[in-house]
């Protein structure tokens, strides 16, 4: 089984619940931030912009990672199957982007689930 | 979730005082409305990513309870996928806090859009516990909304709203975990396969063009960074990335019209 092998060498035991409580007071760090900031930031302040790009790259990394080179019972999917079923999800989305995210998300999950049926 | 990471309202566009119309007669009328408007398709897609997290987090071998912890204390979907693929590839938990801080800053911008919409009374401190519940839903739909709510009933229907996109995500995380374990593997592939979907498929309503260039190159550093290295590949990929766009921004898009909005 991959999962148990990719779990050998993962994080276990109190280091994996110090990383979470690491990861919960990061992020009320920023909610709390925003509050402390809503009387007088500029959020057109080039400080802002950079974050705002490192957000959305690391987000895109996290994301062709999962797809492409994903660990678990993901992998055992073929990588062309995978992108094709992004493909066609992103079809459906940019038929009528304004309100196409819940049909594009159902055609995606059900391709998947109809991959996993029939192979 | 259309333009929920946009950070660039201009703030002065937001009407602060005295909205048009009463819409609610009460706080409780206004509070009770932003429960039922939760319970929209915003909500559905926010409830099957938390389903979608409790089987990734059941696939790949964590307990019911460090999965479920982590969506009541963190409450951001792409963080807490972030702090799952870092633990399995085992990242030093300096790293792991780093990248998911990274990835939340998006909530600063927008607290910083939403809560000056609130009437002055309201902002005092205990907004620092309702901002807890802002996420991308509640997020998109306060700010479609707000303009026809009156300031003063503006923080009960946020919290209404919020509350329920937060309290739905426990039950969702754990009826992922234990479906992954019950339901055959097609239907678990099926589940696991929700959240990079979803990211994907909001990449695709992004603006402006700056975050555009930045998933784009994340999307091409992504994979060489981690084969580089992986444990740290996430903050640099995010890094290198985004300073490259945020360059290529400043030097060339910004002075075309028309190219920035």
């Amino acid at each position: 089984m991959s999962a148990m092998d990719t779990m050998a060498n993962a994080l276990s035991g109190w280091g994996l619940w110090i990383a979470l409580v690491g990861a919960c007071l990061g992020t009320y760090f920023c909610r709390a931030i925003g509050v402390l900031l809503s009387n007088s930031i500029n959020q057109d302040s080039e400080l802002f912009r950079w974050i705002a790009a490192v957000t959305y790259a690391m987000v895109a990394a996290l994301t062709v990672r999962l797809i492409v080179m994903p660990l678990g019972l993901m992998a055992t999917v073929p990588l062309w199957i995978r992108i094709l079923i992004c493909a066609l999800s992103i079809g459906v989305m940019v038929s009528k982007p304004s309100k196409r995210l819940v049909p594009a998300l159902l055609t995606g999950t059900l391709l998947m689930v109809g991959y996993g049926v029939i192979r | 979730m259309s333009s929920s990471d946009q950070p660039y309202i201009d703030p002065s566009e937001i009407a602060l005082e005295g909205s048009a119309a009463e819409r609610f007669q009460s706080r409780e009328d206004a509070f009770w409305t932003g429960i039922r408007d939760a319970a929209g398709a915003p909500a559905m897609v926010l409830f099957a990513g938390m389903v979608g997290f409790g089987a990734m987090g059941k696939t790949n071998g964590f307990d019911v309870w460090f999965t479920t912890f982590t969506s009541l204390f963190m409450f951001a979907l792409p963080g807490q996928v972030v702090l799952l693929e870092m633990a399995i590839t085992g990242s030093s938990v300096i790293a792991i806090a780093l990248a998911v801080t990274l990835t939340s800053t998006r909530f600063i911008t927008m607290t910083v859009t939403l809560f000056p919409q609130f009437h002055h009374k309201d902002r005092n401190r205990s907004l620092y516990a309702s901002v807890h519940l802002l996420a991308m839903t509640a997020w998109a739909i306060s700010m479609r909304e707000f303009h026809s709510i009156e300031t003063k009933h503006r923080l009960s229907y946020f919290v209404g709203l919020g509350l329920i996109c937060w309290l739905i995500s426990v039950p969702g995380t754990i009826l992922g975990f234990y479906l992954a374990g019950m339901v055959p593997p097609a239907i678990t592939l099926g589940l696991v396969f929700i959240n990079p979907l979803f990211f994907l498929l909001t990449f695709t309503e992004v603006n402006p063009w700056i975050n555009r260039i930045a998933l784009m190159l994340g999307c091409i550093f992504g994979p060489i960074f981690f084969i580089v290295d992986r444990d740290t590949s996430l903050l640099t990929s995010g890094l290198v990335a985004g300073t490259i766009a945020y360059f290529i921004d400043r030097k060339f898009l910004r002075k075309k019209a028309g190219i920035i909005g």
